[in-house]
């Protein structure tokens, strides 16, 4: 016995792992299928849309040298060194290209759809009665609730629909108050329009920044962020039209893209100063960009006959290819998703609210439950159907319109955000809850406290995703009657309503030509899948700052 | 099985086979100083809750059998037991945290201060306000240092000067001079031992006339729950304390009775937490004690 343990081992065998090695590759092989299709497809329409080849080798040979390889570079350096300031440098220069995007629809809006002035009368409207009902709150004798609501609901009532208002219209009484938001816009004498957006629109951006400010810095430095700020936007519009950009547009931009930029990058500094060195690689891209365009205006060397060039992005439709632009449509989009996004982040997050934290468990909580799963699996030609049903035939609305579509939409993805929004409320630890509880909070208290702050990113992740199903959707749209083509901005949610895909598929089967299939239609589908990846590429940004923070 | 091991060691602790010699120190300390000199001065003392002939059942089982104890006021009162043996859910009538379990059912009386607290005319919320509780595990909420102890109040719309009370709160929880450099920093970025007593914090800013604590010790390292025992030794003298706990040690350490629960539900022996453990009426109690089974 004792020999025996003592003898040396000559091996064990072999187990042979040749199965495995084939089902993992098998796998892999499966995993990839999908991703290089899309890419390949990808590739196809971009070189098809953007045709880089028709530009001159000098103008590659410039980017190359002053954008590309610097990058590369700085970003390979970064990746070995610091890989978390590369990461910061990389969000820095997303950032700025995702509000880039982002400035681009809001200053639409402001240009040819919401004026400033309405747009001010509208933001004065509302938030007087906030303010009032906000003062009743905070105020030392506290009426009742009630009252409150009540106090609140007639001030919102009459800021912004004025007295009787549609009530009495429908009695037959005639308007004897005008709304606020009437009442600011029949003001003689209103700023300029850039003034206006100053207050109404930048206040927004430098006040959180002022926000920001404060919390690492203390108060002082919040106010002078704040007041730089606005200080910058003003300027912006000021400059702005020596440079080409006209005063909204210009407001826009710095709201939108260089305060949040500027934010980000000024918040690194101060809070991670170790980290700093990211910040080099936006400098990089921009300095690189402006080097390179500099070198090759005055080499004369030719860029590429981009089909998606400014022309395309600002004009209509047109019979002749090289002529056909995005313009309405990509408006028409831009509308309907804040239609959609204002009616069903609601409906839905309420909704999930109510089967999380309320709903007993019960068979109609069952039913129910189950035919939200089933719901998010119709066609959604059957939505669009439905939306011609009952908006269009039975409550007689007329078709096609920013409001008929934008609601088809919503319904479309509603049992989406409720799914998305209940996994969210779903992750919060009953632990919150229950320290919640136990403190002698009621439900609605836990709710609005732990429950929808600790769930909020998680929703809206779902919620972006889902409006990006939205914005991709034909079907429907073409259900409810909406045009192919449109010649103009909608206006109003009366208004006929066109979108990208639509146009795209106008382009595709209507005008159907080999012009439009060279020209026309990649243009768009390009345009349309690169405001879905910002889209997207937002969502993701905010689910992994989620889960880190778990 | 499994309560077994996790007692093992102080289960052992009259044989002298303990394998934390920090703890035994410690035990032998408090057990033989503090405890006894803690119960002497403080003489008698009213009560504040009474149960009578509580039983709770989950569906069809029964968790608790026919409990009826009196817990004084402004003592620590331990309740000790194997796992499933019900102390936590006991623990959980007291402030009628059983309710939010849909399957939960409480029969008997349980008198806060000689009001039932299941009459229909209670409502649960109301009595939550003034019964505080802390939990096994550390759940400070995701908000600010501050935030988490001004909660209670924000949700029960006190006055008064919240700075002031935060403060005092913390200073009680023995957490202030480590965080009041950074109150506006989240509470999760604070260690377990921190969170914990900043739970304790934030539980006693409101000033519940009770403070219940679920095994507040169990997920913390032996510094870590030497802190918490010392703080509930302090907060005895100003609020009736009922703790949970898993550890006999820790039981007679800090508590000035004790509830032995045995398996099946059953309250087998309450009193004077010396008497309990160097004493105890019941040979069962004495088994468990002692480590024979448990």
């Amino acid at each position: 016995m004792a020999t025996d343990t003592k003898t040396a081992v000559e091996g064990f065998g072999q187990v042979s792992r040749t199965v495995g090695a084939v089902f993992r590759y098998v796998l892999l092989a499966a995993t990839l299928v999908g991703i290089v299709a899309l890419t390949v497809l990808l590739v196809f329409v971009a070189n098809d849309a953007v045709r880089p080849l028709t530009a001159d080798p000098g103008w590659h040979l410039t980017f190359f040298g002053t954008l590309v390889v610097p990058t590369l570079g700085l970003g390979g350096y970064l990746a070995v060194r610091d890989p978390e300031s590369l990461w910061i440098g990389g969000m820095t220069v997303g950032l700025a290209v995702v509000s880039l995007l982002f400035a681009g629809g809001v200053a639409m809006i402001f240009v040819d759809i919401v004026t400033p002035v309405v747009w001010f009368a509208y933001v004065v409207a509302l938030a007087a009665p906030s303010a009032l009902v906000v003062g009743l709150h905070r105020s030392s004798v506290e009426p009742p609730y009630l009252l409150r609501l009540a106090v609140g609901v007639v001030a919102y009532y009459v800021s912004l629909l004025g007295l009787p208002g549609p009530v009495g219209g429908l009695a037959g009484v005639p308007q004897v108050v005008p709304s606020l938001a009437n009442a600011v816009q029949s003001l003689p004498v209103l700023p300029v329009d850039w003034m206006l957006l100053l207050v109404s629109f930048s206040v927004l951006p430098a006040a959180v920044l002022a926000a920001y400010a404060r919390s690492v810095a203390g108060g002082r430095a919040g106010l002078l962020v704040g007041v730089v700020a606005l200080a910058v936007v003003a300027l912006a519009a000021l400059a702005g039209p020596a440079i080409g950009i006209t005063t909204v547009p210009a407001v826009v931009l710095a709201s939108v893209v260089v305060l949040p930029t500027a934010g980000y990058v000024g918040g690194v500094a101060a809070t991670r100063p170790e980290r700093r060195v990211g910040l080099l690689l936006p400098a990089v891209v921009v300095g690189g960009t402006l080097l390179g365009a500099v070198v090759v205006e005055a080499a004369g060397f030719a860029g590429p006959q981009s089909w998606v060039d400014w022309q395309f992005l600002t004009s209509a439709h047109s019979r002749n290819a090289v002529d056909a632009g995005l313009y309405p449509a990509i408006g028409g989009s831009i509308l309907l998703m804040v239609t959609v996004a204002l009616l069903s982040f609601p409906l839905g997050v309420g909704a999930a609210v109510y089967l999380e934290e309320y709903a007993p468990d019960n068979r109609l909580t069952r039913f129910i439950d189950v035919n939200i799963s089933n719901l998010a699996g119709v066609p959604s030609v059957v939505y669009g159907l439905l939306g011609l049903g009952v908006f269009v035939r039975y409550l007689g609305s007329p078709s096609g319109t920013v409001l008929v579509g934008g609601a088809t939409l919503a319904l479309l993805i509603l049992p989406i955000v409720i799914i998305s929004s209940r996994e969210a409320i779903r992750s919060v630890p009953d632990d919150m809850r229950q320290a919640s509880y136990g403190m002698g909070a009621t439900r609605w208290q836990t709710v609005k406290n732990v429950v929808l702050p600790r769930s909020f990113p998680g929703i809206l992740t779902g919620t972006i995703l889902a409006l990006g199903r939205a914005i991709g959707e034909t079907a429907p749209l073409i259900m409810i009657g909406a045009p192919d083509v449109l010649f103009s901005l909608p206006t109003e949610l009366s208004s006929k309503v066109s979108a990208m895909p639509l146009q795209v598929f106008a382009w595709a089967s209507l005008y159907a030509g080999p012009d439009f299939y060279e020209k026309a239609v990649p243009a768009g589908v390009v345009v349309l899948v690169t405001v879905l990846l910002a889209m997207n590429s937002i969502a993701i940004v905010l689910r992994n700052r989620y889960q880190s923070e778990q | 099985m499994t309560d077994h091991t996790d007692s093992d060691d102080d289960t052992r602790r009259p044989d002298g086979g303990t394998a934390d010699p920090t703890a035994d120190e410690m035990m032998i300390e408090t057990d033989v100083t503090d405890g006894l000199s803690a119960s002497d001065t403080h003489g008698a003392a009213e009560t504040l809750v009474e149960a009578r002939n509580v039983d709770v059942y989950y569906n069809d089982v029964q968790a608790l059998r026919d409990i009826t104890l009196e817990i004084p006021e402004k003592r620590v009162t331990a309740m000790i037991g194997p796992s499933g043996c019900g102390k936590s859910t006991f623990l959980r009538c007291i402030n009628r945290m059983n309710d939010l379990i849909d399957a939960a059912r409480v029969e008997g009386e349980l008198l806060l201060r000689g009001k039932n607290v299941y009459d229909d005319d209670v409502d649960p919320v109301a009595l939550r306000r003034r019964v505080g509780m802390v939990f096994q595990k550390p759940n400070p909420f995701p908000k600010s240092i501050y935030d988490n102890v001004a909660y209670g109040l924000d949700i029960q719309g006190k006055e008064g000067d919240y700075d002031q009370i935060v403060e005092e709160s913390l200073k009680r929880a023995a957490l202030w001079d480590e965080v009041k450099d950074q109150l506006h920093t989240s509470g999760l970025d604070l260690s377990g031992g921190q969170q914990q007593r900043l739970c304790i914090a934030r539980a006693i800013a409101p000033d519940p006339e009770v403070l219940l604590m679920d095994e507040p010790a169990s997920a913390l390292d032996p510094v870590a729950t030497s802190k918490i025992e010392d703080l509930i030794d302090d907060l005895a003298e100003e609020y009736t304390v009922v703790i949970v706990t898993h550890n006999m040690q820790q039981a007679a350490r800090i508590s000035d009775k004790t509830a032995v629960f045995l398996t099946g539900g059953e309250l087998v022996e309450f009193g004077d937490t010396e008497q309990v453990f160097q004493n105890p009426d019941s040979d069962r109690v004495e088994d468990y004690i002692t480590g024979k089974f448990g």
